[in-house]
């Protein structure tokens, strides 16, 4: 699955040489238009937030007025660093991310071995066990994993938070790791059990090259997916102290930290937004990769 | 069979599987049985519960706020399915021209859905103010409105807004999908075709969508299912209202639940919410995959 990316060439046909000419210069015209209007479309917005990020609060709500407009400072992230919540809600999301990403990898990685290279009795039904879980909605167990996870004192906990994560993105993870195993030669794997290596070193020393696009793609996903992840963190934590960043914004939004700023907010977004656009312009063939894998096979 | 077992004991296979297989019957298998037994009792968030059988499901029929956000959950599902299809389909057919740029205007097309919906609703929460915010700046420049438009506190304003952000946000996921299923459209189908003549639009008519149509049926089935469990937009831009008049199910569960604190309630919502889902994706498979 992993050869799948998005820098290849997409489709082959549409080869405008045989009929070069008009028909060619107004295919040319027309995608010139389409790309136009998509950088407007698509790109002016999220310049925009950044623009409005740098635009101190009483700006922002303010009616366009050229004089102070373009008066742009660092005011907002500054008043962040200063204010505590959102810093520490930064903070709270990226360990949740991050602790996500690893314990979601380290799980798909071992299961999708098991199920891509051994045989053992009930192998099939586990594995249409994990996948079906991608049919239950989360959002309505909510109230079961609550009153579950409360009583597993997990709840206002980012441990507890990270496994509810974990899992939600395990079906998926699991999915992408048996492809990636199963994708090895036979020939490979025996070799190196001919000469003697173990499960965990054939793991980490053979197979690991030919897996790590497959982990890359599980990591990513769970990392974005826990970031920015909204109603289970807004229900499992109720200590402001723990709040992560999407959380910590809508308090803050709703008045909970005293009277509304604007340009916290806005910064506090963009903020937000960081993450996830570098790492998935830097890391966007192994999410395609993921999503081509769900879409052909799905 | 004999060799591979000595290299691959089924033992280990097993052992390889289980840590996934008990973190989903911890945190989804053990919820989901526990919400059958949630829902037949009286269960408040703190304090003593009792066994009250079906009476949590009898009270649904009544329940004419469930009711409406039933409603108002069919009717965002329909106002976005289907431009987010239209969307997402044009935008494929921009990128696969793979002509240069190709590769930038797809990072582009996706970028809204990566960001996530719970910061694109934040940034829209400034742009929706009356006077200072983007869209009424843009509409008063147009000449369309006076530009003092309080979008938030009305019902159908704030419904469109969250259907165009919505749409924006989105598109790129169907765009992705169909790209990838472009992908395994043979060239010479539409070298022969483009041979006989045959417009843009036939070529997309006759040869891409019914190739696609397997595509196209995934990526409505993820869509519905995500219009049906819509939260985070409701919560961020309006918490539901005017009144309850932006209120879609999952929401107006989440306030039985833990505003409210009627868990037992809230969960026999629930459990209809997980039959509805799973008859959705039933459905959109048999209906699409019938002419296969």
């Amino acid at each position: 699955m992993a050869t799948t990316t998005v820098d290849q060439p997409v489709v082959r046909t549409h080869r405008t040489a045989p009929h070069a000419g008009r028909k060619g210069d107004i295919k040319i015209i027309l995608y010139v238009f389409a790309a136009v209007l998509s950088l407007v479309v698509f790109v002016v917005p999220l310049v925009w937030a950044l623009f409005r990020s740098l635009q101190p609060n009483d700006v922002i709500t303010a009616p366009a007025n050229s004089a102070t407009f373009f008066d742009l400072t660092w005011e907002n992230f500054r008043g962040i660093a200063a204010e505590g919540h959102i810093l520490r809600a930064v903070g709270n999301s990226l360990i949740v991310a991050i602790g996500t990403a690893v314990l979601t990898t380290l799980l798909a990685t071992t299961a999708g071995y098991g199920f891509g290279r051994f045989k053992f009795r009930g192998s099939g039904v586990a594995f249409a066990l994990i996948i079906v879980t991608l049919m239950v909605p989360f959002q309505a167990i909510l109230t079961p994993l609550f009153l579950q996870l409360n009583a597993m004192r997990l709840t206002d906990s980012l441990l507890g938070l990270v496994l509810f994560y974990a899992t939600v993105n395990l079906p998926f993870g699991v999915f992408v790791m048996r492809t990636a195993f199963a994708a090895v030669p036979d020939a490979l794997e025996e070799a190196a059990r001919i000469d003697g290596a173990g499960t965990t070193r054939t793991l980490t020393a053979v197979l690991r090259p030919l897996i790590v696009p497959g982990m890359a793609t599980t990591a990513l996903y769970a990392f974005l997916a826990a970031w920015t992840e909204f109603l289970g963190a807004l229900t499992f934590l109720t200590k402001q102290d723990l709040y992560t960043l999407p959380v910590s914004l809508v308090n803050l939004q709703l008045g909970a930290y005293g009277q509304v700023n604007y340009g916290f907010l806005s910064a506090g977004a963009v903020i937000a937004m960081i993450p996830c656009v570098i790492l998935f312009v830097a890391l966007q063939r192994y999410y395609v990769a993921g999503l081509a894998a769900g879409a052909v096979k799905g | 069979m004999s060799r591979r077992n000595l290299t691959h004991p089924p033992a280990t296979g097993v052992a390889l599987v289980s840590p996934a297989l008990l973190f989903v019957t911890v945190f989804v298998l053990v919820p989901l049985v526990f919400a059958v037994y949630i829902s037949m009792t009286n269960w408040p968030l703190i304090g003593d519960y009792r066994f009250v059988g079906l009476a949590n499901y009898a009270a649904i029929a009544q329940d004419s706020a469930f009711w409406r956000s039933v409603g108002y959950t069919l009717l965002y599902t329909a106002i976005v399915t289907l431009p987010i299809l239209v969307v997402g389909y044009l935008m494929a057919v921009v990128v696969r021209a793979n002509r240069r740029g190709s590769t930038l205007l797809r990072t582009i097309f996706f970028l809204p859905y990566v960001i996530g919906l719970s910061t694109l609703s934040f940034l829209m929460v400034l742009e929706a103010q009356p006077d200072s915010g983007a869209v009424n700046m843009l509409l008063k420049a147009l000449g369309i409105t006076d530009g003092t438009t309080a979008w938030l506190v009305n019902g159908p304003l704030a419904t469109i807004l969250i259907s165009v952000l919505v749409i924006w946000g989105v598109s790129g996921l169907t765009m992705v999908m169909l790209t990838a299923g472009m992908q395994g459209i043979p060239a010479e189908l539409y070298e022969s075709s483009e041979m006989d003549g045959a417009s843009w639009w036939d070529r997309e008519r006759r040869i891409t969508i019914p190739m696609l149509r397997r595509t196209i049926a995934m990526s409505l089935i993820l869509s519905v299912i995500g219009s049906f469990l819509a939260f985070t937009q409701f919560y961020v831009l309006t918490q539901g209202g005017p009144g309850r008049e932006t209120t879609p199910i999952v929401l107006y569960i989440y306030q039985r639940a833990f505003v409210q604190l009627q868990v037992g309630a809230a969960t026999a919502l629930s459990i209809v919410l997980i039959i509805v889902v799973g008859l959705v994706s039933a459905a959109q498979f048999w209906l699409l995959r019938e002419r296969d």
